[in-house]
Formats: C-alpha cells, structure tokens, sequence
C-alpha cells in the first residue's frame, strides 16, 4: 500500500514529515488550493508497508496526522517496479 | 466501520488550527471504536465547551453540546436516563479541570459508566492562549508574560485519587498506546478517564519556542518517562517543566461498583 495526501484537507502542519521513520514525506514547494505548503510523498518506495500485499506495519503518519489526510491505496503497476 | 460512515465528511476541513493535536486524537478514537465494532448508534457523545469539545460534531452520531465545564454533569443524567447507552465525553483542560473541576471530581467518585477523553494542551487554546490550570511552571502565555508562577495541576493522579475505575495519560506522539488505551476505556465498566496531552502550536507553542508542531512532538517524545519508572521514586512527576518529566501510562485500572448498580437502574434495551 501507499501513502496518498488529500490536498483538499492537508493543512501543511509536516507532522507526516518528522513522524515518518523512513522519511516517505517531504516539505512541499508549493501552495496548494487550500494556501498551505502541503506535504508531499517524496519517497512511497521506502514505506514499511510498500509490497506487503495490503498488510500494514507501520501506520504512525495515519494515525498522527490532524486533518485525516493520508489515506492508503494500493500500488499501481509502475510503483510496484521500485 | 468505514472512515467515511464515522466522521461527518461535508464538516471537512475541520476547524482546528494546522498542526493541532485534536485531529490525531480523532484519529486514535476512530481506530478504537472501530475495533470494537461498537454500534455508533448506540452511543452519544458529549462535549463542553473549548477546541476539544468540538470533536463530538464531526461524529456522525447523536452528540450533546453542553454549557462550560458541565459536560460530565449531563453526561451522568444521559446515562441514567437511558442506560443502555454508551456515553463518550470530549473535553479539555479548561473544561473538566478549571471550570468543571467538581463534576469532575464528584463524577469519578460515584464511578457513572461512562468514557471520558481529556485532550489537555496546557492552555486555555480558544480565547486567545491565556494561562489555565495546567499550564506548567514557568512557562509564557498571554497572562503571564513573565512566566507562569504556579504549579499546573495533575488530573489524571486526581482521577486516581477521587476513584476511577481506568486512568490512563498519554501524549500526542503515543499514538498505538493511545488507541489502545481508549481501547480498554471504552470496554470498561465504570469511569474511565484518559489524558491527552495534546500540542498547541499556535496559542501554547509560539509563545514557548515551539511554534512548529513537531517541535512540540519532538518536547513530548524527550520529556515523557513512563509510569512504571518513576512509580518508586519520590519526584514531582506532576510538573510538567520543561527540564522536567510528563508521565504517561496506565494509572490504574480496577473494577469499583459503579454508580449505576449501586442506586439500582434498569436497562430497558
């Protein structure tokens, strides 16, 4: 699974970006619809639960983020080549 | 349970400020619920009045917004009145310590059935960030610029003292044993008090030389020591400096007759 940010909801606090243990996020560059510097998923490849088959490990950014705004998909065909 | 069934997704983006540590709660809350598998229709929530009591509206579930500090006091009628339903109360420092500090203490005393999460950002957060009974010593806020003289107060070692049958404190950055502590909360018979320490960037926060969030996670992460570790030793565990120490943990965890059993009340169903 990985990592997706809702930009409609991220209010760009960084919390996903100092809680991450594998550093998947970044501090974002740009200003998004809401006017905050939203997070981006830098590195989704580095994730605990990249190729798990759907099993999460680790889920601190879910659970620590403020406005729900990471959510878990499953990995494209592309994604899964990393 | 689905994400998009528990909360009331048309109240998104919520109000709370960038970085606020109630959303996580909301987080921690939902994944425990929902482990439960507890009925949401069945349960009520209830919320005082502060940022913290505001999570009960982004619930898709029947909610009471009560006066300042009484949300434990109409939360203990809701409870008698309809038994058979679960209650949750939501509330802050300022809400269940200062103003409603004798409900408080009198609703952990009779032990009425009921959850009780305590979000405490060490402030009074919404009007402004003035000074509130749990702001630690020495610490600056709107009314006390110069430093906060007083010693804050400990609620979850008053809970343990007034009688509660699970106290458990924990901090934003303790986001698995929060879940699940909430966990055994909401399984519990009796009252069951949980501290939040939460992080306010903006009101608490920028006037500390924490103005970012994870600066305040970063605050939570060195100075928490757990309960387990300082049970022996004979420190001030409840003052939450900055040099110092906030203990978290499992304060206690008994099973006291509740206040439901003791006056004999009926569940009808």
């Amino acid at each position: 699974m990985k990592p997706v940010i809702d930009l409609r909801l991220c209010k760009g606090c960084n919390v996903c970006v100092y809680i991450c243990p594998k550093k998947c996020y970044s501090r974002g560059a740009g200003i998004s619809e809401l006017g905050y510097y939203a997070a981006v998923v830098s590195a989704a490849e580095k994730c605990y639960n990249h190729k798990r088959e759907g099993k999460l490990i680790c889920e601190l950014c879910v659970l620590s983020c403020p406005d729900q705004a990471i959510s878990w998909h499953p990995e494209t065909e592309e994604d899964l080549k990393k | 349970m689905d994400i998009f069934d528990f909360y009331r997704k048309d109240r998104w983006p919520h109000v709370f400020c960038p970085g606020c540590g109630n959303g996580t709660v909301m987080n921690c809350f939902y994944r425990a619920f929902s482990a439960l598998n507890l009925p949401l229709d069945r349960t009520a929530f209830v919320g005082g009045i502060g940022c913290s009591s505001r999570i009960p509206l982004y619930i898709s579930s029947d909610a009471l917004h009560t006066t300042h500090g009484r949300a434990i006091a109409f939360a203990t009628g809701l409870k008698l009145s309809k038994p058979d339903l679960k209650v949750v109360v939501f509330t802050g420092d300022g809400d269940l310590g200062a103003i409603g500090g004798n409900h408080f203490i009198n609703g952990c005393r009779r032990n009425v059935d009921m959850t009780v999460i305590c979000i405490n950002n060490n402030i009074y957060g919404m009007t402004g960030g003035q000074a509130s009974i749990t702001t630690p010593h020495d610490f600056q806020s709107t009314t006390t610029p110069y430093g906060n003289r007083e010693y804050p107060f400990d609620l979850a070692e008053l809970a343990v003292a007034a009688g509660a049958n699970y106290v458990a404190r924990w901090t934003t950055r303790h986001v698995h044993e929060l879940t699940k502590s909430m966990k055994t909360a909401l399984q519990k018979k009796g009252f069951a008090f949980v501290e939040v320490i939460s992080q306010c960037p903006v009101n608490f926060g920028r006037r500390n030389k924490m103005a970012d969030p994870t600066q305040m996670l970063e605050w939570f992460k060195e100075s928490s020591v757990r309960r387990e570790k300082v049970r022996t030793a004979a420190v001030d565990h409840f003052d939450l400096n900055m040099a110092g120490q906030i203990t978290v943990g499992e304060f206690v965890d008994r099973n006291r007759e509740c206040y439901e059993e003791l006056i004999g009340v009926e569940k009808h169903g």
